[in-house]
Parts: C-alpha cells; sequence; structure tokens
C-alpha cells in the first residue's frame, strides 16, 4: 500500500534531490501558481512565463527554504518577484493612476426634515454570481484591476481572493500588517470607484 | 462624557479595512449604531463587498498543457 507523505516530508524528500517528490510539489502546486500568477499578471503570456520561471527558481532554490514560513507564503512571494520583474522588463502595465481618486463620503450628508440621512450613493444593481460573468462586466473588472498600482494588486488578491491572513500576505510582501491593511483599504475604494459607474447604470 | 460623533468618512474607513471581521468589538458600537441608520454608509459598504465577491468569483485559469511539457521536459521531470 503506497504510503501518504505529509508535506513537510515532501519537501524534505525534494530538496535531498528526489525527483519523485520534486514532481509532487509541481503538481500539487501547479494550479496555484498559474492562477495566482494570472490574477497578478493580468496577461496570459506573463503569467506562462512567470509561472514556468516560479518552478525553476523553487527547483534551484528549494534547498533555501526553511520552513518558518508555509510553503504557499514562499511560493507567493516568489511568483510576486517573477511578475514584477516581468512588469520592469516589458513595461506592459498600463499607467496606473492615482489611488486616491474616491467618491468621498461627506461629513454633511444631505438629511430630511426629521434628520434622517437621504441616500445619495447609488446602490448597486443586483448582479447573479452563480451565473457565467457577461463578457461586459469580464471587461470591466479586468480594466479596473489593471489600473491599479501594482503592488495594490498584490496585496488586493491575496487578501480577498487567495484568501490570506494580513500576516500572511505581509509576510509575501515583507510588509508590515498596517502596511498591508492600509493597502488593501485603499484597493478596495479604488475598485469600487472604477466599477461604480457600471454597476449604477 | 460627550458622545463621539461617528461621521461617514470614519465609517468608510473602518468597513474598508475590517470588512471581512464582524463589527462585535466595543468601540465597533457606534459604528453599527450608525451604519444602521445611514443608508449612504451601507449602499457603500454593500458595493464593497459585491466588488470583492465579483473579483472572486473570476473562473480560475489552468496552465497550458503545452507549458507544463515544456516545463517537465526543461527540468527533466517526468509528467
Amino acid at each position: 500500500m503506497a504510503v501518504q507523505l505529509s508535506e513537510n516530508e515532501i519537501i524534505r524528500r525534494a530538496q535531498k534531490g528526489d525527483e519523485r517528490a520534486f514532481t509532487q510539489l509541481v503538481k500539487t502546486y501547479e494550479d496555484l501558481v498559474y492562477s495566482f500568477a494570472f490574477k497578478v499578471c493580468r496577461d496570459s503570456d506573463k503569467a506562462s512565463e512567470t509561472w514556468q520561471d516560479t518552478f525553476v527558481n523553487v527547483y534551484r532554490k528549494l534547498h533555501q527554504f526553511d520552513g518558518r514560513s508555509k510553503f504557499t507564503t514562499w511560493l507567493y512571494s516568489i511568483v510576486t518577484n517573477n511578475c514584477r520583474m516581468k512588469r520592469r522588463q516589458r513595461k506592459l502595465d498600463k499607467a496606473s493612476v492615482s489611488i486616491d481618486a474616491t467618491t468621498a463620503l461627506s461629513d454633511h450628508p444631505v438629511v430630511d426634515e426629521e434628520g434622517h440621512t437621504i441616500q445619495t450613493i447609488p446602490s448597486w444593481k443586483e448582479t447573479p454570481l452563480d451565473t457565467v460573468m457577461d463578457k461586459e462586466l469580464q471587461g470591466v473588472l479586468d480594466e479596473a484591476i489593471q489600473q491599479l498600482p501594482f503592488d495594490y494588486r498584490v496585496v488586493f488578491v491575496l487578501r480577498d481572493i487567495e484568501g490570506l491572513s494580513a500576516q500572511e500576505a505581509g509576510k509575501v510582501l515583507k510588509l508590515s500588517v498596517p502596511a498591508v491593511k492600509s493597502r488593501l483599504r485603499r484597493a478596495r475604494v479604488f475598485l469600487r470607484e472604477r466599477l461604480n459607474p457600471y454597476m449604477t447604470a | 462624557m460627550k458622545k463621539k460623533t461617528v461621521h461617514c468618512p470614519d465609517v468608510l474607513k473602518h468597513i474598508c479595512e475590517e470588512l471581512d471581521t464582524k463589527l462585535t468589538t466595543a468601540q465597533c458600537r457606534e459604528l453599527k449604531r450608525h451604519l444602521s441608520k445611514c443608508p449612504n454608509c451601507t449602499a457603500y459598504l454593500d458595493s464593497l463587498k459585491t466588488t470583492i465577491k465579483l473579483y472572486s468569483s473570476v473562473p480560475t485559469e489552468h496552465p497550458p498543457q503545452k507549458l507544463r511539457k515544456q516545463l517537465f521536459a526543461t527540468l527533466k521531470l517526468k509528467p
């Protein structure tokens, strides 16, 4: 009967040059790495190159992984660095716009005769999330996140899409927890503002 | 003791940071009270949550087969 090895044991064996163990690691994480690279790079060519470079880096540097962080944290760091380098090399990203361009909620909202706040911020239209997303909405989402500066985009993807904690995201990006929180807040507001015209049209 | 008035921008700052946590701590009581009667902050909070849901629901991409073969060949691994 085949023995189920723990991830630590697979990593340990791969570090010693066991090819089967390394292949197992690639197979376990190939989808996670590609999916994350695609979300961060926002370009299939760059995601493909990043995916390949990441596993080549893992192959060469696995002995440096000391197990003090999660293996996925280490992988996310390599993907982020590779994607950042591709961005510098090709300068393909669209010019990122100011992160602070937001609709301010006013200190002095409009009130009715009885002092109740009148809603001046329109509610968003209902969007069924369980059906296949239409191409127009997909295009709006793509354009908005491409305009988000790279470092903010990575924080948003790690925290809100990949589900990492602020501490884990901080380890990936070598940022303090308050810095992660601040970037996440601004990224969320930025994306919300970009989607607002479409979602209230 | 004078009660601190909560303004919409304070609420925005807080809900944007702590969207994923329940507003249950003592200092959140004023925010909850504000949210319950402020349609603007409620609409804003709902739209932020929808933003995250929309991005989370984008389908996951998989590495193309050709690329996989290339990597396995480069690293001399058995697919």
